[in-house]
């Protein structure tokens, strides 16, 4: 598992929205996300990120207080130490008070044609 | 306020400082609820799930009908996993354990003709080879174009891929299904039940099986070890028939799992 330095998400919320601030878990710490524009209403679009530098155990995106928040689509992009940034893009998920959704993954391996 | 009031009001929960921000906020609310002193409730625990994760690029067209070929090895770099742009064994899967058990079937036969080529898996269009010793990206680079080589030459020569006595070993699904809930039954979860572990069958494919690890082995350190020496060894000894086993078990979520 690389170190991660920063990184940034990008939000396309679907019918239903939730309230800001956007928060999410680095290794079980909640906080608000930093350099934030945008909205999470109805299909609207947000971004923030965080400067992490550490190692991410867990990381995650966290559902509303209360209600329900559908997100259409999140894209994540990643600045890890030691390897190219990449970016994930993760699909639909419904998020409540009850839940949190990953959005950490592993840089990606080298594939070639053989 | 007098000391005792504000101590009062600390046992009871019923206030919070005024300049606190929303994450004091959604502390009180998580805990209040409690009726009285020293009864607070725990934060609420959120349950983490998984999105599904979009892939970014377009598997590649076969609009030349060219064979196309890609390597990916495993994130320990003990296999490499082969898409190919056609079938290899459709609605099937086999492993073959050593270049004996590859007699018959030229596809196999042809891989493990490459050096140090120790097992191979073949799943629906893919093929995955594990190499002794293997532990960097450069252990994987020349052999996998070898085995690339060694799949194409197949490819194109048009012939039968996989022996009919290996398809004929192949049981129904249902058999597939019984037989794999009897050894779960019998012999995997009285084995993890120690640790407070439950295997549970959640999809039959063909011979194809995937199994998700719930309780003590969700998430547990040792859980990589559990199926690969422990249920693979069962699964394949008491159902020699079974092809891929897959596991689905996220071992990050949950309430308590051993990385968070």
């Amino acid at each position: 598992m690389p170190k991660l330095n920063r990184f940034t998400v990008e939000i396309e919320t679907g019918e239903t929205g939730t309230e800001l601030p956007v928060h999410f878990t680095i290794n079980n710490h909640k906080l608000p996300l930093d350099d934030t524009q945008g909205g999470v209403g109805p299909g609207e679009t947000f971004s923030g990120g965080f400067e992490i530098r550490s190692f991410a155990h867990s990381l995650t995106l966290v559902g509303p207080e209360s209600g329900q928040w559908d997100i259409r689509k999140m894209k994540v992009n990643y600045d890890c130490e030691h390897t190219p940034p990449y970016s994930v893009s993760f699909g639909e998920v419904k998020l409540d008070e009850a839940t949190e959704v990953n959005i950490w993954h592993d840089p990606p391996m080298p594939t070639w044609d053989v | 306020m007098s000391v005792l009031k504000k101590l009062s009001q600390m046992f009871s929960g019923s206030t919070s400082p005024k300049n606190a921000g929303e994450e004091a906020t959604a502390e009180v609310k998580e805990s209040s609820g409690s009726p009285g002193p020293f009864a607070e409730q725990p934060p609420v625990q959120r349950r983490v799930i998984q999105a599904p994760v979009i892939v970014g690029q377009a598997e590649e067209k076969d609009s030349s009908g060219q064979i196309l070929i890609k390597a990916e090895p495993s994130r320990d770099y003990e296999q490499c996993k082969f898409m190919v742009n056609r079938p290899l064994f459709e609605g099937h899967s086999w492993l073959f354990s050593n270049f004996e058990e590859a007699a018959g079937s030229p596809l196999a036969e042809s891989v493990f003709s490459v050096d140090s080529v120790e097992t191979l898996l073949i799943h629906e269009s893919t093929a995955i080879v594990t190499k002794t010793g293997a532990k960097g990206l450069s252990d994987w680079e020349a052999l996998a174009r070898e085995v690339g080589e060694a799949l194409r030459k197949i490819l194109e020569g048009g012939t039968e891929l996989i022996s009919k006595d290996v398809t004929a070993k192949i049981p129904s699904e249902e058999v597939v299904r019984e037989d794999i809930q009897k050894v779960i039954d019998t012999e995997v979860n009285p084995g993890v039940a120690g640790h407070g572990g439950k295997i549970t069958l959640t999809a039959v494919m063909g011979n194809t099986v995937t199994i998700q690890m719930g309780g003590g082995c969700q998430g547990c350190s040792a859980a990589d070890m559990t199926l690969k020496q422990g249920i693979h060894n069962a699964f394949r000894k008491a159902v020699p028939y079974i092809g891929a086993i897959y596991d689905e078990t996220d071992h990050t979520a949950g309430a308590n799992p051993y990385y968070r």
